[in-house]
């Protein structure tokens, strides 16, 4: 057989389902491997399926690469080494496949999203380290007052702390005489920006993948018994208690799916009254908490006051507490609504907890774009705020491991000593994602105020990663209803950018942009806004200079901006009228298709 | 590469990193594992290209297969002769396609030959009541089996001849993200 006829025999075997479409040598001689592997590296390559239209491209591209098959040869050597290199790489794999394989993919999911937040804290960690901490250590600022450490220090963040290169006051913004000269103040500046667009770029790009595989065609029945038969199962499980498991939850799922239920509305109504009256109340409640002058700021007065700087304490264990319960009352409450759909119910949990935590996090934010900088008694309000956020990332994380042995391990041993009828806790996923959420989100806000603050948010995922780890394998078990953990997953991510990544996107940018600096420390001492940099720094540049050509005709200017949003808006529409276009196609298709097998029946007959 | 294996020769490594999803460690470590499954069967040289196959009981006791519902249709579906026992390509094979790097519509096509117990090309009520009862280990009711086949078919089938041909199967799974990540 020629080599093209082999190739259209690799085609028909595709097609003809009688046999394996096997890809091995067993089947083509040896030649012919070479447009096997070319049709693998495309496919990896291209990301495309094995469908027709991408053999006819392939077949292209064969006889053309008959012509350069010696460089392909290389190339696919060199491909395969770095394969093999990238697998030292990935951490984690053998713990994350032991996961999969006892408590399934949802429960997975949860883990690989505390990695992926792993990777932002080290990216941040090290930019930040490299472009402002280092130079500021090699030049070191004078400091005014030191005192001794302290052991409160690790939890409050003051004292000790409060003039070295954690927060924002142990910065300064001179010019440091090198060769280039390294200006302080705009690496400050540049640093913090930069590392946010960049978070903000990888967000949307991980956002719009993953709703294009996860939510599109979402037309026709996908919660019905077809998919739960057939598309259900989580093949990653090999524990058999878990199988066991598993299978009693799909009988369960299937049996309730043939019954309906009715939906009590008023039920409903109440239990959204009784969450957004809590979330109300908490937000009220620290608000009083934290603008209560006596309370926040008595730290200032005197330094070395020990029963002071704990009172500072205060307001995160508050937070941190409220945190921890209102969730569950909000759990309580859910359980007295009956839902049709237990997705319906991991949404409606979802939003609720979304909306106590951001209402927290944004009475927190207020109180401190609006009320510190005012505030005279503060000497350096952004040093002050960076130590409220480390404060509460710090009890958070304290009161996660003590959720974790109270939560979990204590309830564990109720459930199966005590009380039976309670049974082995559940790994709750929802709330314990939303919980990296809520951390994440404080630490995208502490970038500004305390640059190295992503060290501790790092060793606190490494921490919590194995804690949990340890923690799921000896008290809990997989929850009842998993159900599309692609969805939900998009869903965390998407969550991750608008109330998380916005939000603190727009508190820093706010800040920059608005706030006065305070004076007398920081890199951006005696300017109006640190904004104000770049206007010094480009009236700085000689006549003519790129730089300050595109910042002044371009950046500046409103049409600018008046032309391109109008180009996004065109660019839109036409997309949109591209999706309707589509979606009537797929409606036709899906008529013709019976219509065909209808013709078929009919004259057969 | 400098690895002084004689396990395979270096064509034959390049072929399967080739046809395969695997690097080559994990071609070597693949098979340690078919070798340890039958040890007196599968010679440690396999640069001309034995002819050995090992039987399906001794594949389904893997640890990673022991409590798969499917484990001896998934072995049977990647036999050449359809009976299960797999040669080592067939035995790479498989693991290459149940691997996480293989596309989804690979692994569709298989799923779909797994599903299909009596071999046939479409995926008729039998084959559903089949995979019921392996999924939920005979807890439902033989009334409770035929309404849920009948509604999966209803709801699946598109062309209307009350079976599932591959295209349903494929137009189902392809709205189903969840499927065999």
């Amino acid at each position: 057989m020629s080599a093209r006829a082999r190739f259209q025999a690799i085609r028909s075997l595709h097609m003809n389902r009688v046999n394996s479409v096997k890809l091995s040598k067993t089947i083509l001689a040896a030649d012919c491997r070479q447009q096997v592997s070319q049709v693998k590296s495309e496919m990896q390559f291209l990301n495309t399926d094995l469908s027709l239209s991408s053999f006819t491209f392939l077949k292209v591209l064969h006889d053309i690469s008959g012509l350069i098959s010696p460089l392909f040869q290389s190339f696919r050597r060199f491909r395969a080494s770095l394969a093999s290199a990238r697998q030292h790489l990935i951490i984690w794999q053998g713990t994350l496949k032991e996961i999969g394989g006892r408590f399934g993919t949802s429960v997975l999911s949860y883990f690989l999203f505390l990695k992926w937040l792993l990777k932002f804290n080290l990216f941040s960690l090290i930019v930040n380290f490299c472009f402002i901490t280092i130079p500021q250590i090699v030049h070191a600022p004078n400091i005014s007052s030191i005192t001794g450490f302290r052991g409160l220090e690790l939890l409050t963040g003051v004292g000790y702390f409060n003039q070295t290169v954690l927060f924002y006051g142990g910065y300064n913004g001179e010019v440091i005489v090198s060769k280039p000269a390294y200006n302080m103040q705009l690496a400050y500046f540049f640093t913090v920006a930069a590392y946010l667009v960049l978070c903000g770029v990888s967000l949307i790009y991980s956002m719009s993948r993953s709703f294009q595989k996860n939510f599109v065609l979402e037309t026709g029945p996908v919660s019905g018994g077809a998919w739960r038969l057939l598309c259900s199962w989580d093949f990653s499980v090999v524990n058999a208690k878990a199988i066991q498991y598993n299978k009693n939850n799909l009988a369960i799922q299937l049996k309730v799916h043939t019954c309906s239920c009715l939906l009590h509305l008023s039920l409903h109504l109440l239990a959204w009254l009784l969450s957004l009256g809590l979330a109300l109340g908490s937000g009220a409640g620290i608000y009083f908490l934290g603008t209560d002058p006596e309370l926040a700021f008595s730290f200032n007065h005197d330094p070395s006051d020990l029963g002071a700087e704990a009172s500072t304490l205060l307001l995160p264990v508050v937070v941190s507490l409220i945190n921890l319960i209102v969730p569950l009352l909000y759990s309580l409450i859910s359980k007295i609504e009956s839902y049709s759909n237990p997705r319906t119910k991991i949404y409606i949990s979802i939003v609720r907890n979304v909306i106590l935590k951001m209402s927290i996090l944004g009475i927190l934010c207020f109180y401190w774009l609006n009320f510190v900088p005012n505030n005279i008694s503060v000497g350096c309000w952004e040093s002050f705020v960076g130590q409220s956020v480390y404060r509460l990332l710090i009890i958070d994380f304290i009161f996660c491991l003590l959720g974790i042995f109270f939560g979990e391990f204590l309830r564990n041993v109720i459930g199966t000593m005590c009380i039976q009828s309670l049974g082995v806790p559940e790994f709750d996923i929802a709330r314990n994602v939303l919980d990296l959420i809520y951390a994440q989100t404080l630490a995208w806000i502490g970038i500004y105020f305390s640059p190295l603050l992503p060290v501790m948010q790092v060793l606190k995922l490494f921490i919590i990663f194995y804690m949990k780890k340890i923690s799921l394998s000896m008290n809990c078990q997989p929850p009842k209803h998993t159900g599309r953990a692609a969805q939900i997953q998009t869903v965390f991510i998407a969550l991750l950018f608008f109330p998380s990544f916005v939000g603190a996107l727009s508190m820093v940018a706010f800040t920059v942009w608005s706030l006065k600096p305070s004076g007398q420390c920081g890199p951006f001492q005696g300017l109006d806004t640190p904004f104000h940099i770049i206007f010094n720094w480009t009236d700085s540049l000689p006549e003519n200079h790129w730089v300050g050509w595109i910042f002044e005709n371009i950046l500046r200017s409103e049409l600018f901006y008046y032309l391109i949003s109008l180009i996004v808006l065109v660019i839109t529409y036409f997309l949109w009228q591209i999706t309707q276009g589509r979606k009537q196609l797929i409606k036709t298709l899906r008529e013709g298709i019976v219509n065909v097998s209808a013709e078929i029946v009919r004259t057969s007959l | 590469m400098g690895n002084k294996q004689t396990i395979f020769t270096d064509e034959q490594l390049d072929a399967y990193q080739d046809c395969t999803f695997f690097t080559r460690k994990e071609i070597l470590r693949l098979h340690g594992r078919y070798h340890e499954l039958a040890p007196h069967l599968v010679p440690m040289d396999y640069t001309n290209d034995p002819d050995v196959k090992v039987p399906l009981a001794l594949i389904v006791n893997m640890p990673e297969l022991k409590e798969n519902p499917f484990r001896n249709r998934i072995v049977e579906s990647f036999s050449e002769d359809g009976q299960g026992n797999l040669s080592f390509n067939d035995f790479v094979d498989m693991f290459s396609v149940l691997s996480e790097t293989a596309p989804r519509e690979l692994k569709a096509i298989y799923a779909f030959k797994i599903y299909d117990f009596n071999v046939d090309n479409y995926i008729c009520k039998e084959d559903l009541e089949k995979t019921l009862n392996r999924l939920t280990k005979e807890e439902l009711t033989p009334e409770e089996v035929n309404l849920v086949c009948e509604k999966a078919i209803e709801e699946a089938d598109l062309d209307g001849d009350s079976k599932l041909s591959f295209a349903d199967f494929e137009n189902m799974i392809s709205r189903a993200p969840d499927f065999l990540r």
